[in-house]
Formats: structure tokens, C-alpha cells, sequence
């Protein structure tokens, strides 16, 4: 019990010590973005998730479950794969939208942001 | 200034922000991975900015830590964080980036060592903003020690130290460090408060109970990327896992996962599909693998340990009473 006190109490302080004031499970994807001149892209899990299951964007379209691990490039996105899947001008706004999604801050690494407890890409 | 405490908070969150300073591979490399342990001292690890808890390690060298942080130890230290794909260097880094936090480990003089303590609250506080200039976050544990001194007595002993208050919670897009608040289309996006408005409430994670609402047809999130009628395959089985020890065993449900996940989203990648199969930790799950692969990023966090520990145990084993008895 006490071990168990400990970590929890471990756990609970990662909680609160490693405030993180980006939104649980906020994604930024940079891999190319920066480097090509725009803004990084802010992906939102939550918002995407009030609207569809993980299955949709981890199964149906080929998302990989790890970030970074999906190469998306504007081309693509027009063409109708990762998030053009959607954003097409018919399940959600289009592409030509591009301020919605790339409103990242610069200088972002691509990751998983807003105070996440476990390990991150490539740890698995 | 708010937007200026805001990025010292985030650099609080050990988010590796927009920085070109010297350290910032180590530093990076600290947050993504050493953090998990070293942070809050998980398994005894070390911890960052502790001062006391490095000093006896200090005595013998650094070069001995190098080596130990390298190829690990027995006592819970994982080869290079757990993660091989560092370069040695990578790894040598980030120990430079958890030693610096603590250089005055040395001097046992008093004033370091609360405020490497207070490090990370002050940050978030108006004079750890003052500061003009760009705030330099790589250095900012340091440097905040030497601006602490100028801090009124009265706030080392605020009544919450480090819990996050209400307000901070959930902030919008153009508030919450990520979202560049200079480009108009923030702006347009949704806080997540105001989504969240009508939703179950939970204490981690988004605070939001997403079991529940989904449970309750709060929201309906389709399971076909066009089709909004298509019905997920819900599979009710659960699955009890022994913990060995005090704590609760686990009750790993199919039926609030299938709500949301594919089956191929587990299986096999990372479930064999079959009882007892796979070794599971708290270790793996803390690291991102199992159960941490969505738990701790996505879905509900590490921390609600009784959402998985759910299952109590029937204490008279003997073997437990003996424990019992010895508390
Ligand atoms: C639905 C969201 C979305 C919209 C809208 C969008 N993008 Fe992107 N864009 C992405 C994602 C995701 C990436 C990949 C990010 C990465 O890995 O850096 C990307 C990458 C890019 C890249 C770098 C990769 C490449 O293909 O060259 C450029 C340049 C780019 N976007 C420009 C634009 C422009 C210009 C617009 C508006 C016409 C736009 N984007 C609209 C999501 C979007
Ligand atoms: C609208 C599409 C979408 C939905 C719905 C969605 N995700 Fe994701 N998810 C993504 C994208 C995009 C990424 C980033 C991938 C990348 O960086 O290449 C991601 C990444 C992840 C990661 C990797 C995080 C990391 O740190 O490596 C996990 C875990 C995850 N999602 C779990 C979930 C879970 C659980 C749900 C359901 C509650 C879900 N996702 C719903 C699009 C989605
Ligand atoms: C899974 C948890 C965990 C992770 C992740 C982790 N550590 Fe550790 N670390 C420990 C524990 C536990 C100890 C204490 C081990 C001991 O006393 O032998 C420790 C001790 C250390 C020490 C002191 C070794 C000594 O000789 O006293 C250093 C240096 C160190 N870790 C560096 C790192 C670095 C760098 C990383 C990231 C690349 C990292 N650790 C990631 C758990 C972890
Ligand atoms: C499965 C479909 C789907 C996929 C895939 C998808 N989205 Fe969306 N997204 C939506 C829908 C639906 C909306 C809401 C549209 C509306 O408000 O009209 C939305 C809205 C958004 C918003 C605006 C949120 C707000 O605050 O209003 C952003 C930003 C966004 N998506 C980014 C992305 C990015 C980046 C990707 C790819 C990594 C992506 N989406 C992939 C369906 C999807
Ligand atoms: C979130 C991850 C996840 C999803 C999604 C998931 N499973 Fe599982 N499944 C598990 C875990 C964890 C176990 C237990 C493995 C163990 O004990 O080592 C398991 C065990 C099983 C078993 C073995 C049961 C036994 O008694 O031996 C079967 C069969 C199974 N799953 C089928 C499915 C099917 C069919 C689906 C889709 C409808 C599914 N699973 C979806 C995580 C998942
Ligand atoms: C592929 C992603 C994924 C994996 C892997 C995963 N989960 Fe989950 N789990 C979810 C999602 C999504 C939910 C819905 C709740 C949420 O998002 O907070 C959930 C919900 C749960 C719940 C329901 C809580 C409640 O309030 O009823 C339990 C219990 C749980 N998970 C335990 C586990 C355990 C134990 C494991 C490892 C054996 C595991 N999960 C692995 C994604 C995952
Ligand atoms: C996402 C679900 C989940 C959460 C949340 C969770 N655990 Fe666990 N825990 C597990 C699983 C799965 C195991 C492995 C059980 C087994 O041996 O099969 C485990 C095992 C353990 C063990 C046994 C030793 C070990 O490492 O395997 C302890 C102790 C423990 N957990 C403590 C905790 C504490 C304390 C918390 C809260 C801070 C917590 N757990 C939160 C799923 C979880």
C-alpha cells in the first residue's frame, strides 16, 4: 500500500508540477510545415473526438497511432487522404481554409502537447 | 503580460517552446523522456532540480552518472531513459540539462533550495514575468533560482503551491500557448470550455467523461467518417488482470474501448489477443507502451488509478494479511 501511496502520490504531482496549459491531447504536427514557410499545424483531439470515434482517423483512414509517424503533405490533403479525408468542402471546411489548421505558434516541435503522463513517440 | 506569464507557464510544463539556446537537445530530451521519472522521483529516480537527491549521487563524478544514465542500473534506471534510439551524446545532454538545474547542489547554503523548489510555480508568477526581454527558457530553472531572492516572502507560502487553479484549466486556442494568437484564424477557433459546457465532468485528463458522454448520448461521435447511422460492433468482455501486491487488480474493459477503438487498433500491435498474454507494468504504461500508448495521451491519464484498479481484492490470502498486518 505504501508503494502503491507513493507512486500514486508520484503520479499526482507529475499532475500539478508539469502544468501544461495547451489543451490535453492538443497535437502539433511540424514535420514539414516550418520548413516549407507556413505556420506548424494544430491538430485537436478533443474537439475531433466530440464528433468521431478513433477508429475513424486510426483505422478507416490510416492514421498511426503515434505522432510524427504519419507523413501528410498538402498534396495529399487535396487529394482526399488524412485530413483532406474530411476537410473537403463536404464533412467539414476545405483545404483552402489553411489559418484554421496551421495556427500553430513557430518554433513548435511536432508532438503531443497539453500535460501528457506517458512516454512519448518511439518509446513503443 | 498575461501572454507573457502564459509562455513562462508553458515553459513550466517542460514543453520544449520555441527556444534556439544551447541546451536544447538535452532539454528536449529531459522532457520527452527522462521527465517521466525524474520529474516527481517515480521509483525513486533522482529529482530534477532536487538538489538533496543529486548531491550524494554528485560525490562520485559525473563521469559515474554519464555511465549509469548510459547503461542503466539495478535499481530502476533504464538504459538511456528506456529509449535506444539516443546517440550517447543525446543521453550525456540531457544529464547535463538535469545537472545544471541543480549546480548548487554543492553549497548547502539555504536560499537555492526552496526557490529550485518554487521553480516551477514562480514561474507563473508576475515576477518571474518582469523580466523583460524574451524570457531565455532554456535556462529559465537557473535563472529562476536567482531572480527568487527579489520574491516577497509572503508568496513561497501561498496556500496552493502547485495545484493548477480552475481558471487555468482549458484555456482557449489564442491563451494556450501553442496557438499563435497573431494569426486570425486562433481566433475563429472553439475554446474547448464552451464545448465542454453540457458534458460529464471528470477530475483529469479534459476533464471531461468521455465514457459517460458517450454513455449517455451526450455526444455521438460517428463510427463511419461519412455515414453518421452506422452502429459501432460493441463487444462487452472484460478482462481481469492480477495485480500482485495491495493494489486493486485491473478490469481492462472491451466494452468502453469498442465504443471508440477498431479492434485492430489493439490487436495484435499491441495485445495479443488472449488472457494473460502480455506483460503488462505500470513501468510500460508510464513509458507509453500498453495501455499508455492512448492512456496518459489521449484517453483518461495515469493518474486515475482506480478507473483501471477497479477490482477489489479479497484480502485474506494469507500471504497479504501478513502484509496488512505488518503496516
Ligand atoms: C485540414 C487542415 C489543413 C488545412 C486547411 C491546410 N493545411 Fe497545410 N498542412 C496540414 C498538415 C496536417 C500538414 C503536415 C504538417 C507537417 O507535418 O508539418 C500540412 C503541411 C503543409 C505544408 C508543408 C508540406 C507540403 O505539402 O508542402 C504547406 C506548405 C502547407 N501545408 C500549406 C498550406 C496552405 C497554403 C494551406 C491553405 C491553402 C493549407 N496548408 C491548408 C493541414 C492543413
Ligand atoms: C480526426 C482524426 C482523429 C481522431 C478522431 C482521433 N485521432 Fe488520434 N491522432 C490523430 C492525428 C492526426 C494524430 C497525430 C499523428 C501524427 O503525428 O502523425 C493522432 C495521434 C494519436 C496518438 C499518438 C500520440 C503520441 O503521443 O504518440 C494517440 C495515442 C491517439 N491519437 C489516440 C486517439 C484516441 C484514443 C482517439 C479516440 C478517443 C483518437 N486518437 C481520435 C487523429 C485523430
Ligand atoms: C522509467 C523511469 C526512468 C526514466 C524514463 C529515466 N530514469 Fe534516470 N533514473 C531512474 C531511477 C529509478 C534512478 C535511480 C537509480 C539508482 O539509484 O540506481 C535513475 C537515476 C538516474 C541518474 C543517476 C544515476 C546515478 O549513478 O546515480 C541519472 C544521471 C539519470 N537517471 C539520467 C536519466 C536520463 C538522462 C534519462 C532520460 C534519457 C533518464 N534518466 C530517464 C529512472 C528513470
Ligand atoms: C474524420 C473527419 C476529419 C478528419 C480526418 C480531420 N478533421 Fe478536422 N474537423 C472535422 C470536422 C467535422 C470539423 C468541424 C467542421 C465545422 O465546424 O464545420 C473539424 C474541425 C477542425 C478544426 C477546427 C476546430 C474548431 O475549433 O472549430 C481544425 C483546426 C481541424 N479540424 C484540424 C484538422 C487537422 C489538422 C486534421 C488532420 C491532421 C483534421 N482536422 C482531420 C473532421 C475531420
Ligand atoms: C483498447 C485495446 C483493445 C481493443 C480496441 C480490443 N481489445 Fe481485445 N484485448 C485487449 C486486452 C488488453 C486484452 C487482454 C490481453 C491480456 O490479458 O494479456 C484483450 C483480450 C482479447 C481476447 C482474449 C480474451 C480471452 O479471454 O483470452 C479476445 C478474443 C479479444 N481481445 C478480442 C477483441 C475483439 C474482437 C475486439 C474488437 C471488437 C477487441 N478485442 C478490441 C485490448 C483490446
Ligand atoms: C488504443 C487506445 C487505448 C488503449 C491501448 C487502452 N485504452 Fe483504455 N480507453 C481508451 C479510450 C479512448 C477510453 C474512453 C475514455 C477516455 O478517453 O478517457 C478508454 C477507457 C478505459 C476505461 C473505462 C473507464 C470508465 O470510466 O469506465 C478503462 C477501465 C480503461 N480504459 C482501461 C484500460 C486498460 C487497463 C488498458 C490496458 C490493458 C487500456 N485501457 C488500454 C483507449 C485505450
Ligand atoms: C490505464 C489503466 C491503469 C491506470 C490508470 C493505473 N494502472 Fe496500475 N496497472 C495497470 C495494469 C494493466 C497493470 C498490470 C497488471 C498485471 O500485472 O497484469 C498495473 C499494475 C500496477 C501495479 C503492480 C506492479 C506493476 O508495476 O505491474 C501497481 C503497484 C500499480 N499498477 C499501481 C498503480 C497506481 C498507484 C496507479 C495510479 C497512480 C495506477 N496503477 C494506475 C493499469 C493501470
Amino acid at each position: 500500500m505504501k508503494l502503491a501511496g507513493a507512486l500514486f502520490a508520484a503520479v499526482i504531482m507529475a499532475l500539478v508540477a508539469v502544468p501544461a496549459a495547451a489543451e490535453y491531447a492538443d497535437v502539433v504536427l511540424n514535420k514539414r510545415s516550418e520548413k516549407e514557410g507556413v505556420r506548424p499545424v494544430v491538430f485537436p483531439h478533443w474537439f475531433h473526438r466530440i464528433r468521431f470515434q478513433c477508429r475513424v482517423c486510426h483505422h478507416e483512414l490510416g492514421f498511426k497511432m503515434r505522432v510524427g509517424a504519419n507523413d501528410v503533405t498538402m498534396n495529399e490533403i487535396s487529394e482526399g487522404k488524412f485530413c483532406g479525408a474530411c476537410h473537403n468542402g463536404d464533412i467539414a471546411w476545405g483545404a483552402d481554409r489553411c489559418d484554421l489548421c496551421h495556427s500553430g505558434k513557430p518554433g513548435l516541435p511536432t508532438g503531443i502537447f497539453g500535460g501528457h503522463e506517458t512516454g512519448g513517440p518511439g518509446r513503443w | 503580460m498575461r501572454f507573457r506569464s502564459l509562455i513562462a507557464f508553458t515553459f513550466a510544463a517542460a514543453l520544449p517552446a520555441a527556444s534556439a539556446l544551447a541546451d536544447v537537445s538535452g532539454k528536449d530530451i529531459y522532457a520527452k523522456t527522462c521527465s517521466v521519472c525524474h520529474a516527481t522521483g517515480i521509483a525513486s529516480a533522482p529529482r530534477y532540480g532536487h538538489a538533496g537527491d543529486w548531491s550524494p549521487r554528485l560525490a562520485g563524478g559525473s563521469a559515474r552518472l554519464y555511465a549509469n544514465a548510459l547503461k542503466g542500473t539495478a535499481k530502476g534506471m533504464p538504459p538511456k531513459g528506456g529509449n535506444p534510439a539516443y546517440s550517447d551524446a543525446e543521453i550525456k545532454a540531457a544529464v547535463d540539462h538535469m545537472l545544471a538545474a541543480v549546480k548548487d547542489a554543492a553549497k548547502p547554503a539555504t536560499p537555492p533550495k526552496p526557490a529550485a523548489k518554487d521553480a516551477e510555480p514562480k514561474a507563473a508568477a508576475p515576477v518571474a514575468a518582469a523580466p523583460a526581454a524574451t524570457p531565455a527558457p532554456a535556462a529559465a530553472p537557473v535563472a529562476t533560482v536567482a531572480t527568487a531572492d527579489a520574491l516577497p516572502a509572503g508568496d513561497v507560502n501561498a496556500f496552493n503551491r502547485l495545484l493548477k487553479p480552475v481558471g487555468r484549466r482549458n484555456p482557449p486556442p489564442p491563451e494556450d500557448g501553442i496557438h499563435d494568437p497573431g494569426n486570425d484564424g486562433t481566433h475563429a477557433l472553439l475554446p474547448p470550455l464552451t464545448a465542454y459546457a453540457g458534458l460529464p465532468k471528470s477530475f483529469a485528463g479534459n476533464r471531461v467523461n468521455w465514457v459517460e458522454a458517450i454513455g449517455t448520448k451526450k455526444i455521438n461521435p460517428r463510427w463511419d467518417r461519412a455515414d453518421p447511422a452506422a452502429e459501432p460492433v460493441v463487444m462487452d468482455l472484460n478482462i481481469v488482470r492480477e495485480v500482485k501486491g495491495s493494489m486493486p487488480d485491473v478490469v481492462y474493459p472491451h466494452k468502453q474501448h469498442t465504443e471508440w477503438l477498431d479492434c485492430s487498433n489493439c490487436h495484435p500491435a499491441i495485445f495479443i489477443p488472449q488472457k494473460g498474454a502480455n506483460a503488462i507494468s505500470m513501468a510500460s504504461i508510464l513509458l507509453g507502451e500498453k495501455c499508455g500508448v492512448c492512456h496518459g495521451k489521449v484517453a483518461f491519464p495515469v493518474s486515475e488509478c482506480r478507473l483501471c484498479h477497479s477490482k477489489k481484492k479479497d484480502l485474506a490470502r494469507p500471504a497479504q494479511t501478513a502484509a496488512g498486518a505488518a503496516k
